[in-house]
This record gives structure tokens, C-alpha cells and sequence, in this order.
């Protein structure tokens, strides 16, 4: 029983997980989700834009006249038109100002608030790099406890059990 | 008239009594510890006790105004009414921003007279005492702030009518969550200031071992375990009451409850290896001043009108009151932690990055930077007011984005960790261990996908979400394999719990995201439509004012020609406002979830409404139950294990022949603490 439950877990099963999970994986995320409504597209498109009157809705959230007035034109401009979200909202942008926009964009001052994240994340995992190089030279320079090291561990051990 | 000023001044009074006995205990603690006086020491619990015997009196005078509905103070004014329902009524205290810092007054000298009673037996140790004096200046600042700039016992206008009174917003009292929501949450911020207080209290009196770490831990973890409950029902309460669907829009009032969240979750794990290790004293040292810090920054961010947000309320000085203390927290604690930095330098080294403390630091690399980009996206429109000088937003999509990658990165740390023994994993291990929750992860992609689910974001969550799921089941089967009941309890089994009660949650938010439906219906009186699985039949359309001062348009909806479900509109009289309330089937798989569109008359045959079908929103609530019972599980004393002030066979070299001695030996054993 042990013997087959480590020659189970053994490399060529990780390699039929893998092959299970990717090719899964693949069926799942390449189909098509059938499709979205007209309803869910302008939802999706209400989402992204930010109700002008209000403290940092969006027009999808908030329900008063502003927001019930962009969701009308996005409504109109999805029934009537070819265009696509990003053009809608990029005629909203021309309407109403740059900030309507509740995505922030990925130009100029803006930029950073995408950039920072990465640099921080890039900074985090460095800062865990260089700490564990670190620990290993220091780990390298101790030598291992010797025997009379772990003699006194263990005294100090039973001397606190009693 | 007469009742009037009983109110007000005896509420005064109360703040009063409040700050003096918070000066005077710290003053007091502070003397005593400097001339060795023990017996003032002993007597500093009494500060606490009149201190909350202080604010306790303010709030009932508070309720009792609300009940009264005394007109005369300025808070009566603007949040009373005549109309409002008891319940509301007595949660209207916590309705504006005077009440609230109240309410937070009166949590926070709550939690003072515990750790005075807690520590009762050692008010003489200066570790205790310097606590003490954190707790008692904390409490003094908030009772500084209702004194002056947020009074809630100020007078209010002459000759005000108090038939067009308003009453509390009306968000505000119609659910009853409103009840539960704030003073939970605030349990949870205000109790992280008790961790906070030990920390400072350790820098002070250079005990930097891991004492002061265990004598908090529990504190630490219900703070935790509150805000966390009190987050959740955040989202239950926006998800019941806001009639958009959804339970987080990333509001800025929102990412300031969870900043502390992010940076206390990073805590309460890496101060494990603390207590294992003796390492990362700096690290988590920080931890805690961000986490209190943060709870200061958005107290501040939200109530001083500097952010836009639905729910901010006030400004003025309140702010500017905030922020001072916010930067006085800040200095004072880096200039403690640079000040001891010789004594914080941890000995040992971590062997291995694949290990327990390599994962517990990746997690903190994980939850920081989340935090980071919170906190960045909150403060963003700020920053481009004043260097950039144009108004922005910061919305959902953007912190939707950021934070689905950081999510995904936790789930698959959660998978991998809990089979991670400490020091050092070796390949064969993980291959072992690992097995079956990785074959768990593919059961539940293949089970996703056979039910229909598509997105490479969501099956990879579902995927990530078994194979955690699995590690954790995998933890608690082999713990109540060994040792029976006692396998769900202590700090690595209950955390296995909590895990599970995350997972859910995580399942919960990638599926209502990922697979809402929303239409609109077009529905006619009797006519029975059917739409995504469902059908849907209006019954009638009437006018419900059987409350004073409301008027309730309400539309009863047959779904699946079982369940009545009452969509309504709610028309607030007095301040002529109208609140859509969602009408909602809950289920097990999912929630129906209706609100009608504005524009219909009572008797009309038709009406317009918007129709969501949102997954597994349930399993949010359930996931929520299962976390809180998993931190009680967890603060139950596990079995014995070695504890990190154990004696061990790594060499410890400070460099300081001063300091160069075994952990236990550094300070006296803590009493009472056997975790």
C-alpha cells in the first residue's frame, strides 16, 4: 500500500495533472461564454464610466438623473450603433471631460499608477531575493551545532519539562 | 427645555470625566514608572474604570436624547426624528460623524479598561504601564476630538420645526445591518490599538523579545476576526440596501476599512515566525504601526471631506485633527524603531525561500503590496489635485484589475504553504504532500468546466481555490487523525479553517463577477416572462404607507412561480428622497436579485425592471461564518508545542556581547500565556 501510494505519487502522475489541467484549462477558457446581451454590454460599458455629479460612482451604481442620462446615451449608441466600448466611452470622454473616466489612463501623469504597483511588487520580490542570499552566506558561515551543542539542548529541555 | 440641557450637559459632562481620568492615568503611569512608585502603578486600572464610566455616561446620554428626540442639540437635529423606528432610532448615534467618533470613543476606552483588567495583577511591570499609557493618550486624543472639533453635544439652532426633521439618512435605516455593521467594524479597528499600544510599550522599555508578541496575539487576531466580519457585512448591507447588485465598489470609505485588513492579515501571519523564529522584529514591529496608522489615515481620509465618496461624512477640522495625530503616530514610531534598531536586529536566518517562513514572507511581499495599491488608488485623485491640478477618479475597474493577479498569486500560496514544514521543504516532500490537493485543484477545474464556466481568470481561481481547499483539508485530516477533536483547534488547525472560510469567499467574489447576468424586464401585469433559467410574473403594483413619513412603491414579482419577491421604492417625505430597496431570492447556487426602475405609479400594469442573476453570492455570508468560527478555533490553546522561547540548537549572534543570550532568558516568562 505505501509502495503504490509513493510510486502514485511519483513524477509521471504530476505529469498527467498537468497534462489534465492544461488541456482543461484550454477547452475551458477558449469557448465562448455564449452570448452577452445587449443589457450586459451597456452594464459592462456603465461600469466604466463615472457618474458626474456624484462622489466617485460609477453610472452603473449611482441612480440619479446624471448617471440615468450617460446610461440613456450608452443604451442608445449600443442599440442603434456598430460602435464599439471603446469608442462609446471615448465619446463620452469627448461629451463630458476626462473625468468621467473611472479607469485612469495608461499616458502621462497617469501612468504611474499603473507603473508603481509593478515597481513595488518588482521592489518586494527583490528585497525577499536579496534577504534570503543574505541569510544563506550567513548560514554558510555558521558552522552545524556540534555534539555538545545539542547535549546542552537537550539538558535545557528536560530541565524545563520537570 | 429642562430635559434639553440634562442631555447635553451631563453627556459633556461624561466626555469630560473621559479625557480628564485618560490625561491623568497616563500622567500617572508615566510618574509612577518613573519614580519605581509601584503603588501608583497599581492604581492605574482606575483611570480606565472612570474613564469608561465617563464615555459610558455620555452614550446613554446620547440615547437618551435620541429617544427623547431633543430637539435642542445640534446632533437631535440633524439625525433625529420623530419618525424614525426605534431600532434606527438607537442606531442613529453612529449615523453622522459626531456619533461615530462617539461610538469610537466609547469602543476604544472599552478595550482600555480590558487591557487594565486583563493585566490587573501586573499594573507594576513597566511593560504593562507603558501599554497603559499608549491606551490612555490614544483615549485622550478621541476624547479631545468629541470635546472640540466633533461635539455631539453642541447646542443646535433656535426655534428648529421638528416636524421637518430628517432623521438619519435614509440608507440608514432601512436594514437592519446598520445595527451590526459599524460597531463591529469599529471593534475591529480600535482593537488592533491594543497590539499597537504593547508594541510601542516594548520599544520604550527595550523588551523586544517575544513577550510582548504573545501577550497580544489573541488581541490581535479577534481585531482581526471583527474587522473582518465587520468588512463582510459591509458588503452584505450595500449588497441588501444599494440596488446595484454588487457587495464592494472599492469606494474610498470601503478601501479604508480594508488597508488595515491587508496590513493585519500580513500580522497575524509573519508574527508567527516571530514567535517560532525570534526573526522579523523590525518587520512586524511595522506591521502593527501600519495597521494602527492606517486605521488613523482613513478615520481622517473619510471624515475630513479631503476624498470624495458616497459615504463620507463631514469636514472641517475634524480632519486636520486626524491627520496631525496620523503624523505624530508615524514619527513617534519610527523614531522608537530607529532608536532600538540595535537591539531589533533578529538573530538566526531563514534556511530556505521553500519553507514556512519563506511562504509567510512571500504572503507579506503579497499583502503589502495589495495594500500598496489600495492605498494608492485611494490617495491617487489627491495626488494628481495638487501636483497635476485637474480632478480624476480612481473607480472599481482599476482596483478590480490590479487585484485579481494579487488574489490569484494568494490562493496559490495558500495552496502550497500550510504542507510547507519550517526551516526547509525538499522537491520529494511537496511531491508527496502536494498530491492530492493538486489533484483536488484539477477536480474542481474539471467540475467547473463541466458545469459551464468560462475565462481563463475564473477556472484559474477555481482551479488555485481546490488545490488550497485540498492543502487545508489535508492539514485538519491528518491533525483530527492524530488527535481527535482537539484537530480543529490551535492556532495552525483553526487557521486551516479560516483558510476554507477564505476560499469560499474567494469562489463567492471570482463566480458573482465573472457569470452575473443582468437584463432588463419589461414585466406585465399577470403575464408570466421568462429570462435565464427563471420566470418571472407581476402580481401587482401598490403603494405600501403604513410607515410615517414613507411612502413605498412596491412590486410583487412571482419568481418561478413559487416565491413572492418585493422590489420596492422608498420616498422619503421629509427630505423627498427616493431609495430603491432590491428585492432578493437567495439561494444556494444563486440570488435573483430585482429593483425597480423608477417612473412606475401604484395600479400600474406594467413595470420596468432590472433583473440580476449573481452565483454563489451566498457562500460570501457562509464563507464569512466559517472564517469566524475558524480565528475562535485558532485563539483556543492548541496542543504543547516547542515554543520559540525554547532553548534551540541554532547558534544566536547579535553581535553584541550585551544582548547575547538564549531567547528565554531576555525577559521574565509572561504570565498566564501557554499558546
Amino acid at each position: 500500500m505505501n509502495d503504490l501510494n509513493r510510486r502514485l505519487k511519483s513524477w509521471p502522475s504530476w505529469v498527467v495533472l498537468l497534462i489534465v489541467v492544461a488541456s482543461v484549462l484550454a477547452v475551458g477558457s477558449t469557448r465562448s461564454a455564449g452570448p452577452q446581451t445587449q443589457e450586459e454590454r451597456i452594464d459592462a460599458v456603465a461600469r466604466r464610466v463615472a457618474c458626474p455629479v456624484c462622489n466617485g460612482e460609477s453610472v452603473f451604481e449611482s441612480r440619479n438623473r446624471a448617471s440615468r442620462a450617460i446610461r440613456n446615451e450608452i443604451t442608445d449608441l449600443v442599440r442603434a450603433t456598430e460602435a464599439t466600448d471603446d469608442q462609446i466611452i471615448a465619446g463620452l470622454e469627448n461629451t463630458y471631460g476626462a473625468d468621467v473616466l473611472l479607469v485612469p489612463k495608461a499616458t502621462g501623469f497617469d501612468a504611474l499608477i499603473w507603473v508603481l504597483p509593478a515597481v513595488a511588487f518588482v521592489l518586494g520580490v527583490a528585497g525577499l531575493a536579496v534577504a534570503f542570499r543574505r541569510w544563506k552566506l550567513q548560514a554558510d558561515a555558521n558552522v552545524d551545532p556540534t555534539d555538545a551543542d545539542r547535549d546542552l539542548v537537550a539538558a535545557a529541555l528536560r530541565d524545563r519539562d520537570e | 427645555m429642562i430635559a434639553a440641557s440634562l442631555n447635553s450637559a451631563v453627556g459633556r459632562a461624561g466626555l469630560m470625566l473621559m479625557l480628564g481620568a485618560s490625561v491623568f492615568g497616563a500622567l500617572a503611569v508615566l510618574y509612577g514608572i518613573r519614580k519605581g512608585d509601584k503603588k501608583l502603578l497599581r492604581q492605574s486600572p482606575r483611570y480606565a474604570w472612570l474613564a469608561l464610566a465617563g464615555i459610558t455616561l455620555s452614550v446613554v446620554m446620547m440615547q437618551r436624547a435620541l429617544i427623547t428626540r431633543d430637539f435642542s442639540m445640534a446632533y437631535i437635529q440633524q439625525v433625529g426624528s420623530p419618525d424614525t423606528p426605534a431600532l434606527y432610532n438607537f442606531a442613529a448615534m453612529w449615523s453622522a460623524l459626531e456619533g461615530s467618533i462617539l461610538l469610537w470613543a466609547f469602543v476604544l476606552t472599552g478595550f482600555t479598561a480590558a487591557v487594565a483588567w486583563r493585566f490587573r495583577k501586573r499594573t507594576d511591570d513597566v511593560l504593562v504601564g507603558w501599554a497603559l499609557i499608549v491606551m490612555f493618550v490614544v483615549t485622550a486624543f478621541f476624547a479631545m476630538v468629541s470635546f472640540g472639533p466633533a461635539d455631539p453635544f453642541s447646542n443646535g439652532v433656535a426655534g428648529f420645526n421638528p416636524a421637518t426633521a430628517p432623521g438619519p439618512n435614509p440608507l440608514l435605516q432601512n436594514h437592519i445591518l446598520v445595527l451590526f455593521h459599524p460597531p463591529i467594524l469599529y471593534l475591529g479597528f480600535v482593537g488592533f490599538t491594543v497590539p499597537f499600544a504593547f508594541a510601542i510599550a516594548a520599544l520604550v522599555t527595550g523588551r523586544l523579545g517575544e513577550g510582548w508578541l504573545l501577550e497580544t496575539r489573541r488581541w490581535a487576531l479577534f481585531s482581526w476576526s471583527f474587522l473582518t466580519i465587520g468588512i463582510l457585512l459591509g458588503g452584505w448591507w450595500s449588497y441588501e440596501v444599494l440596488g446595484w447588485g454588487g457587495v464592494w465598489a472599492w469606494d474610498p470609505v470601503e478601501n479604508a476599512s480594508l488597508l488595515p485588513w491587508l496590513t493585519g492579515t500580513a500580522y497575524i501571519h509573519s508574527v508567527l515566525v516571530q514567535e517560532r523564529r525570534g526573526m522579523l522584529r523590525v518587520w512586524n514591529l511595522s506591521l502593527l504601526v501600519a495597521t494602527f496608522s492606517l486605521t488613523i489615515l482613513g478615520t481622517f481620509l473619510t471624515r475630513s471631506g479631503v476624498i470624495e465618496s458616497v459615504h463620507a461624512f463631514g469636514d472641517g477640522p475634524v480632519g486636520a485633527w486626524f491627520l496631525s495625530f496620523f503624523g505624530l503616530i508615524v514619527v513617534v514610531s519610527l523614531g522608537l524603531i530607529a532608536w532600538r534598531g540595535d537591539r531589533l536586529r533578529s538573530p538566526g536566518s531563514i534556511d530556505s525561500p521553500l519553507s514556512r517562513e519563506g511562504a509567510f514572507l512571500a504572503n507579506n511581499v503579497l499583502f503589502t503590496v495589495f495594500a500598496f495599491v489600495v492605498l494608492l488608488g485611494t490617495l491617487f485623485p489627491l495626488l494628481v489635485e495638487v501636483l497635476d491640478d485637474r480632478r480624476t477618479i480612481v473607480g472599481a475597474p482599476y482596483f478590480d484589475r490590479l487585484s485579481m493577479p494579487i488574489g490569484l498569486m494568494l490562493l496559490f500560496l495558500m495552496a502550497i504553504a500550510p504542507v510547507l514544514p519550517w526551516r526547509k521543504a525538499s522537491t520529494e516532500l511537496l511531491r508527496d504532500r502536494l498530491f492530492w490537493p493538486a489533484w483536488a485543484g484539477a477536480g474542481a477545474l474539471v467540475f467547473s468546466v463541466a458545469v459551464g464556466a468560462t475565462g481563463w481568470a475564473p477556472l484559474v481561481a477555481f482551479a488555485l481555490a481546490g488545490f488550497a481547499a485540498g492543502a487545508a483539508v489535508r492539514q485538519i485530516a491528518i491533525a483530527t487523525r492524530r488527535q481527535g477533536w482537539r484537530g480543529f483547534v490551535g492556532r495552525a488547525n483553526g487557521g486551516m479553517v479560516v483558510h476554507i472560510g477564505v476560499i469560499m469567499i474567494a469562489v463567492a467574489l471570482a463566480s458573482s463577477n465573472s457569470f452575473t447576468h443582468a437584463t432588463r424586464l419589461q414585466l406585465e401585469q399577470n403575464v408570466v416572462q421568462e429570462w435565464s433559467g427563471h420566470t418571472f410574473e407581476l402580481t401587482s403594483l401598490t403603494e405600501n404607507t403604513s410607515q410615517a413619513g414613507q411612502s413605498a412603491l412596491e412590486a410583487r414579482v412571482v419568481l418561478d412561480g413559487s416565491k413572492t419577491i418585493v422590489p420596492a421604492i422608498t420616498t422619503y417625505l421629509n427630505i423627498g428622497l427616493d431609495v430603491p430597496t432590491p428585492g432578493v431570492r437567495t439561494g444556494l447556487t444563486n440570488d435573483v436579485y430585482l429593483t425597480l426602475e423608477q417612473g412606475s405609479k401604484p395600479g400600474d400594469t406594467s413595470v420596468s425592471i432590472q433583473a440580476f442573476v449573481r452565483p454563489m453570492i451566498l457562500w460570501l455570508w457562509i464563507g464569512g461564518l466559517v472564517m469566524a468560527v475558524g480565528t475562535l478555533l485558532a485563539a483556543f490553546p492548541g496542543n504543547k508545542r516547542r515554543r520559540a522561547t525554547d532553548p534551540v540548537s541554532a547558534p544566536i549572534d547579535t553581535g553584541r556581547p550585551d544582548v547575547q543570550r538564549p531567547e528565554g532568558e531576555q525577559e521574565p516568562e509572561p504570565a498566564g500565556v501557554s499558546v
